[in-house]
């Protein structure tokens, strides 16, 4: 096994592991995972709670370091990055779209979905425009000005993968996105991201979910901190 | 992200929590409100002295003392002839440096108005630079001139107060006293001009407002000319001047008595000049000084008066008063500040899940710090600005309840040192509560419940 990542990889991790909390009693949440994930794949990361796929969520997601080995993500080398140059990835090269929907209240959908421009530095009419499209893609363009508390569930969801797709990332992270959804709105979500993943997006899926999982092309399935099984479907 | 769009996200957090974010700035505004006050109120007592200080001479106005000769030199003391017209005349030898000189001497006498009353005055003689020199103000006629001066003619000029008391019963404007002629100790005199009234400023101004609400007769009612107000404040000398050429005065009630010495010796009761330029005054000073000691015969038996260990005086207890008044501004602005700092840390604590999803969606540690900085700084900004207004509403109400001896002047450097302050109490107090938030871990941000 090569120990030096790929850059031309999406994802590429060597021996990583990551240990949470020091002295007599830390836990390996991580316990040497190598994955490499190429451009344009659909992977699945599937698991029990505990099994580490959140673990490897954060550090694929740039939130997190690992304790030892390496990371890359879009062809950099995260492993001892400072909080800057993730934040500058998270912005550029990632986006996340979370089970809780995690949309800040008290902006309306059109700044929800504008929020990752604004720290990238993008000017306000090109923020406009841009958010406009991400909207046409996930169907929302009706309800721009309405406040997330004014939504769905699903239609809550739509806006999150359209901040998600707003920056025009190469990796799309979903952690649990069906998660607090009824089934048909969590069919239309699995449906968009399919449709990302056609339009050439590398996508990485969190699920605990077999049936969720069963939509992407390769599925990962992690215990106790490593990866038990890799399969494609 | 940058600071304008920190701001905007801190205008859009004040809008969504009103109540909150008012009782937030709460202390700011009364902080700043009592500061301007404090500012206002001062500047106000400071333009009433300044104004006060203008009419009675001004700081051009100089003195000419005496002094108690040294015990060293007493036996010398005797030689001096003391303050004299030769002094006066002595002075006007710097016309470049002395504008003005008006020697003074004054006598008791009792004035009588064949058509209305007899009262007592003390007679004032000088020459015609007197007018300059104390700031006397013609209201009808005119001053003494060289050659009234020359001639020792009968002519008076009144004060506003004197003419009152001459004249009780009449109620005509000044010029209808010109022309007129009174005895001074059975002498006739004949009036050449009436002094304008000297009040305060804020008596004016009360006195005008009371003439607005009762057009005819108000003069009449607050007491008819000074002389009926019964107050005597440091403007009754000026206004019950009887003000008479020194010639006359000397040759009339001084001379003609046994040991008068001849005019030129004959010992003034004040002697005061103006300096021509405040920016040489020290060198006008010692200039005048090798002067005295010409005429005094090289004792040192006189000093100056001038007005600098007033104004000395008046800006030192002005600024006693900032001092207090800033002090209890200041706490005021502390405890404001610590009220923000309290709601901004309880703000970020509410606001944790979100802060972690502008973490999770690039927002860089400085970014966050930004942001919860700017809000704050605005909150303290729009609790100056608050406070402006709480201060003018304060100042109005306490002219209301206590009317103030002088009106307060909000000066332009007093609205922006307050809010200034209040800004920087705003940024003081985001900066800890902004590093607590930008130190927040994403991922225990995000997972927040």
């Amino acid at each position: 096994m090569r120990k030096t990542p790929d850059p031309a990889a999406a994802v590429d991790l060597r021996e990583v592991h990551k240990i949470y909390g020091t002295g007599p009693d830390p836990v390996a949440a991580l316990d040497g995972v190598s994955l490499r994930i190429d451009p344009g794949e659909f992977v699945a990361i599937t698991g029990t709670s505990g099994s580490g796929k959140s673990t490897l969520m954060h550090l694929v997601g740039c939130l997190d370091t690992p304790t030892s080995g390496r990371v890359t993500v879009a062809g950099e080398d995260i492993s001892t990055a400072g909080s800057d140059r993730l934040a500058r990835l998270r912005n550029r090269s990632i986006g996340f779209v979370f089970q809780a929907f995690n949309l800040l209240p008290r902006l309306d959908v059109q700044s929800n979905i504008e929020l990752p421009l604004v720290y990238a530095g993008i000017p306000r009419r090109e923020r406009r425009q841009r958010a406009l499209d991400a909207a046409a893609k996930v169907n929302l363009t009706d309800r721009l000005t309405h406040r997330p508390s004014q939504l769905s569930g699903g239609q809550c969801q739509r806006v999150a993968v359209a901040r998600a797709l707003v920056n025009d990332p190469a990796l799309i992270l979903a952690d649990e996105p069906t998660g607090n959804l009824d089934t048909a709105n969590g069919a239309d979500v699995l449906r968009l991201l399919a449709d990302l993943h056609r339009s050439g997006r590398t996508i990485v899926l969190v699920t605990h979910d077999p049936a969720v999982a069963a939509r992407a092309a390769r599925i990962v399935e992690m215990c106790d901190g490593r990866i038990v099984k890799d399969t494609a479907t | 992200m940058n600071w304008f769009s920190g701001l905007l996200i801190g205008l859009r957090e004040i809008r969504e929590h009103k109540f909150r974010s008012f009782l937030t700035m709460l202390g700011v505004i009364l902080g700043v409100a009592s500061l301007l006050a404090m500012f206002a109120l001062t500047a106000g007592i400071a333009a009433g002295w300044r104004n006060t200080m203008q009419q009675l001479g001004g700081l051009e106005r100089v003195g000419v003392s005496d002094k108690q000769v040294s015990l060293e030199f007493a036996d010398l003391a005797a030689l001096s002839p003391g303050r004299t017209l030769a002094d006066a005349e002595a002075l006007r030898g710097l016309p470049h440096l002395v504008s003005h000189v008006a020697p003074e001497m004054q006598t008791p006498a009792t004035l009588s108005a064949p058509d209305g009353q007899t009262v007592s005055a003390r007679v004032t003689g000088t020459w015609p630079d007197n007018l300059t020199v104390s700031q006397h103000e013609i209201a009808a006629g005119r001053f003494l001139t060289d050659l009234d001066l020359e001639r020792g003619a009968r002519v008076v000029v009144l004060g506003d107060a004197k003419v009152a008391q001459l004249w009780p019963d009449e109620h005509g404007t000044d010029a209808d006293f010109l022309g007129r002629t009174i005895t001074i100790n059975d002498r006739p005199f004949s009036v050449v001009g009436v002094l304008a009234f000297y009040q305060r400023e804020e008596d004016r101004r009360r006195r005008e407002a009371a003439a607005k609400g009762a057009p005819a007769p108000a003069r009449f009612a607050m007491g008819g000319r000074s002389g009926g107000s019964g107050r005597r404040d440091m403007f009754s000398w000026k206004n019950e001047s009887v003000i008479v050429p020194l010639s006359t005065l000397y040759h009339e009630f001084r001379s003609g008595q046994p040991e008068t010495p001849p005019l030129a010796m004959a010992k003034l009761d004040y002697l005061n000049f103006r300096v021509r330029d405040l920016q040489r005054f020290d060198e006008t000073l010692s200039a005048v000084q090798s002067l005295l000691r010409g005429t005094r015969r090289g004792v040192d038996d006189y000093d100056f008066d001038t007005r600098e260990d007033w104004f000395e005086r008046m800006e030192t207890s002005l600024r006693s008063t900032q001092l207090s008044g800033g002090l209890i501004a200041g706490i005021s602005l502390l405890v404001g500040g610590i009220g923000i700092a309290n709601i901004m840390l309880a703000s970020i604590a509410q606001r944790v899940r979100e802060l972690g999803v502008r973490l999770a969606v690039g927002a860089r540690r400085r970014d966050v710090f930004l942001q919860i900085l700017a809000e704050s700084t605005v909150i303290g900004m729009i609790g100056g600005f608050l406070g402006l207004g709480a201060g003018v509403v304060l100042l109005d109400l306490l002219g209301r309840v206590a009317p103030l001896e002088s009106p307060p002047v909000i000066e332009p450097s007093a609205v922006l040192i307050s809010v200034g302050f209040a800004t920087a109490v705003g940024v003081l107090s985001g900066l800890y509560p902004a590093w607590r938030a930008s130190r927040l871990d994403p991922i225990a941000a995000l997972r927040y419940e």
